[in-house]
């Protein structure tokens, strides 16, 4: 006879069994984490080792009077919405382009996704010699057809268009992947039903792929968002957050003051900074979806 | 054979045996088994004469050197975050004098006072006295000079001896084209130069070469612009803090006004040399780009020893120029001068070679430091291209055989080694920022510059935030504790 423990009884008896688990969870999360917010109410000296002395809220007072915080925060929420955008657009058309049977796809889809299987050093290396304004390919390219050449690192606005570039062309097939996979997803027999009934192409996009797609769609542009709020080796490559702080954005204005400029406890403060951000923009995202489906749940 | 000559023959082979054998016996490797870790910039440059020396002086000593890099902008976090934490991973470092003031003040490096007094052959007093400074605090030596730092200007001879070019430059501007006196030929000739082939090559050329990215070394090519505007002879402090109250002087009308004439050249240079570092500046200039470049001695070095170099022959190389008028910021007043104030910068001090307190061999560590600094190595150092080792002996201006090997031609080489002694010795030479917090200085002023440069806030803006931030650091830091550094720095009571 085949003896089944009781279900409560199998809780207790797997306790003791989750202490490693959470041990490590709280060792590489959360005390970072907590130490990362004792950092911002601290004083840092590391005369004769790490000392931390209690300061109150004066890295935050100074976080919020910064300029250069601000700076970093528009630039950052700036390469966000631009960049998502472009990337769930781009990868949209990517993606229905191969969802339907084509010659050679496979091909296509290897081509497409190769940015995204390069690391970010090289594509920031790549980019910045593309973007070079005296030998770089682009302008060389503007000079020949007789155009004017562009200051893609060293105008005003233009070093932040380039790094949108390049963020895009790097995390496109992202986008791209994920959606593609939602697409396919989708039962072929509700195209086809569409199909039967006369939809035009648009309309079954309209009214038969996305709605269904839009699960995947909300999770694809969420993943990404966070991924991109975070974004520092590509500018750090291209333009170093230059010219001035144009580009520069949280996460390297973290890693300069704290990491280059020794001044740990604010780098930490610039740092939670971005994670109240990031939470801030998660719930305002999620906030949205909810209504969203709220709404397509009782029109 | 007799039992006579058998013996002696065996005893011959035992006395020619003993005597092969001798002088490892007698010379036993000295530092045998013992590994020493070296950490420096990333190679080429200050990592190549490690990866010149290290197995001459492994086969000497039978120690083993074992080489770590890292960028030059992670170099000060990684040495101080190993120091302070006191990993002992690093036995050997190679520094910026200019952050002896954080590891020496706070006893992370050996004092080499001793060992340096009894070396004869090291040959102290060959060392140029500003270089035997470098490694000096409070009275006691905690490395060994290396390299020797300068600020030099540079121009293109063959453009500014242009018969055509000298008629065209009188009549725009008034005065004769020559190599610039003052801030204000410089910015003259760069905007007469910019923009147009000058070379007659086919190409478009450009007035000047500068480095104003954040990060690459601006900081210093900002300080040799401003020093000739805010340092009149014998004024202490004038470059950095007042040493009475250690109140920053960086944003005083001097400073301000040397900013606005600095940012003005960046539209006097090729496209996007807002993104600039001091390596653009030297490839540029050997590429034949500019008419004039402000750089250490790498500039002169790349531009007439690279086998891609254009401009071998044609390079003119002389102490920065001055200023006009200059600012005292004692009594707060601008002076018009007759002749112009100049005021050499010895931008960022020269590398330095220490030996970390937690070396677990210092004699080991201080050795492979004396090989790099020993007259005859380190000759062979600054005469080797790509080594970022510039000359700091007496000895090094002497012999010009090893110059000439290494690729220099006259009248460059006499004109290049003439601007660096010239500038060594000059009465007005100023020194560049050693104290603990050197790099949290220069990061705060450096993103401020890049700022004004890249003309979102005004020079006066700038330097004013730049003030702020340094007057926090030095509370942070201690503030009178950094003010008796500081005055001690500056040789005052």
């Amino acid at each position: 006879m085949i003896h089944f423990p009781t279900p409560g009884r199998s809780r207790e008896t797997a306790r003791p069994f989750l202490f490693p688990a959470v041990a490590l969870l709280l060792l590489f999360t959360l005390f970072p984490f907590a130490f990362t917010v004792a950092l911002t109410l601290s004083r840092v000296s590391l005369v004769g080792g790490l000392q931390l002395q209690f300061a109150g809220a004066s890295n935050w007072v100074r976080l919020v009077t910064d300029g250069r915080f601000w700076t970093s925060v528009r630039n950052t929420i700036a390469i966000v919405l631009a960049s998502v955008s472009l990337e769930f657009v781009l990868g949209m058309a990517l993606a229905l382009l191969l969802y339907a049977p084509l010659r050679a796809g496979g091909v296509f889809r290897v081509l497409f996704i190769i940015p995204m299987t390069l690391t970010p050093i090289a594509i920031g290396y790549m980019w910045r010699m593309i973007y070079d304004e005296s030998i770089g390919p682009l302008n060389a390219i503007l000079r020949e057809v007789g155009l004017v050449p562009v200051g893609w690192v060293s105008g005003t606005h233009m070093p932040l268009v380039s790094i949108i570039i390049t963020n895009v062309w790097h995390w496109t097939p992202f986008l791209f992947v994920l959606l593609l996979a939602g697409l396919r997803g989708i039962p072929t027999e509700v195209v086809e039903a569409a199909q039967i009934d006369g939809a035009s192409g648009v309309q079954i996009f309209r009214y038969v792929l996305m709605p269904m797609l839009t699960p995947t769609a909300l999770a694809a542009v969420l993943l990404r968002s966070l991924e991109a709020f975070k974004i520092v080796d590509e500018i750090f490559i291209i333009t170093g957050g230059g010219p001035g702080t144009r580009t520069e954005s949280l996460t390297l204005q973290a890693y300069y003051v704290g990491l280059l400029s020794f001044d740990l406890a604010y780098g930490a403060t610039v740092a939670m900074g971005l994670f109240l951000l990031v939470v801030m923009a998660a719930m305002v995202f999620l906030s949205i979806t909810r209504r969203t489906r709220e709404g397509e749940e009782h029109p | 054979m007799g039992r006579i000559q058998k013996y002696a023959r065996i005893i011959g082979g035992l006395l020619l045996t003993v005597a092969l054998l001798m002088p490892a016996w007698a010379a036993p490797a000295r530092f045998a088994g013992v590994t020493l870790t070296v950490f420096t910039q990333n190679p080429p440059y200050i990592a190549k004469p490690v990866q010149m020396f290290a197995p001459k002086w492994e086969a000497a000593t039978g120690g083993k050197i074992r080489l770590v890099t890292a960028p030059f902008g992670e170099l000060y976090t990684k040495m101080m975050s190993a120091f302070a934490l006191g990993t002992g991973v690093y036995d050997v470092v190679i520094f910026a004098s200019a952050w002896l003031g954080d590891f020496a003040g706070n006893r992370y490096l050996l004092d080499l006072s001793d060992r340096i007094k009894a070396d004869a052959g090291l040959k102290w007093d060959d060392i140029l006295p500003t270089y035997q400074q470098t490694v000096n605090w409070g009275g006691r030596l905690y490395g060994l000079p290396v390299d020797g730092d300068v600020h030099l200007a540079y121009y293109r001879r063959d453009a500014i001896e242009n018969p055509k070019y000298r008629a065209d430059f009188k009549k725009k501007y008034g005065y004769d084209l020559r190599p610039p006196q003052t801030w204000k030929d410089y910015r003259d000739i760069a905007e007469f130069f910019n923009g147009w082939d000058w070379v007659g090559d086919g190409r478009t050329h450009y007035g000047v070469l500068e480095a104003f990215k954040r990060g690459g070394q601006a900081f210093w090519f900002f300080m040799s612009h401003a020093a000739a505007y805010v340092c009149p002879p014998g004024l202490k402090g004038c470059l950095f803090f007042d040493p009475e109250t250690m109140v920053p002087q960086i944003n005083n009308p001097g400073f301000v006004r040397a900013l606005e004439d600095w940012v003005a050249l960046v539209k006097l240079g090729p496209p996007g040399m807002i993104n600039f570092d001091s390596g653009d500046v030297r490839s540029q200039f050997a590429a034949g780009a500019g008419a004039l470049a402000k750089d250490w001695g790498d500039t002169g070095i790349v531009g007439s020893t690279d086998i891609k170099s254009v401009v071998k022959g044609k390079i003119g190389t002389m102490v920065l120029p001055g200023s006009s008028e200059v600012y005292d910021y004692k009594t707060k007043q601008w002076k018009k001068l007759d002749r112009p104030n100049v005021a050499p910068y010895l931008a960022f001090g020269g590398w330095v070679c220490g030996v970390a307190a937690t070396a677990r061999n210092p004699a080991a560590g201080y050795d492979f430091c004396r090989t790099l600094a020993e007259p005859a190595n380190s000759y062979v150092a600054v005469t080797t291209s790509e080594t970022g080792f510039n000359p700091f002996r007496f000895s090094h201006f002497r012999d010009l055989s090893g110059w000439k090997q290494f690729g220099f031609v006259e009248p460059d080489l006499s004109s290049y080694l003439k601007a660096i002694e010239r500038s060594l010795s000059h009465p007005n030479a100023q020194l560049d920022l050693k104290m603990p917090g050197q790099a949290r200085y220069l990061d705060a002023l450096e993103t401020q510059l890049a700022r004004a440069a890249a003309g979102q806030v005004s020079a006066q803006s700038a330097l004013d935030a730049a003030a702020a931030q340094w007057e926090r650091i030095t509370n942070d830091l201690g503030r009178e504790r950094q003010k008796a550094l500081y005055r001690d720095w500056l040789g005052l009571k």
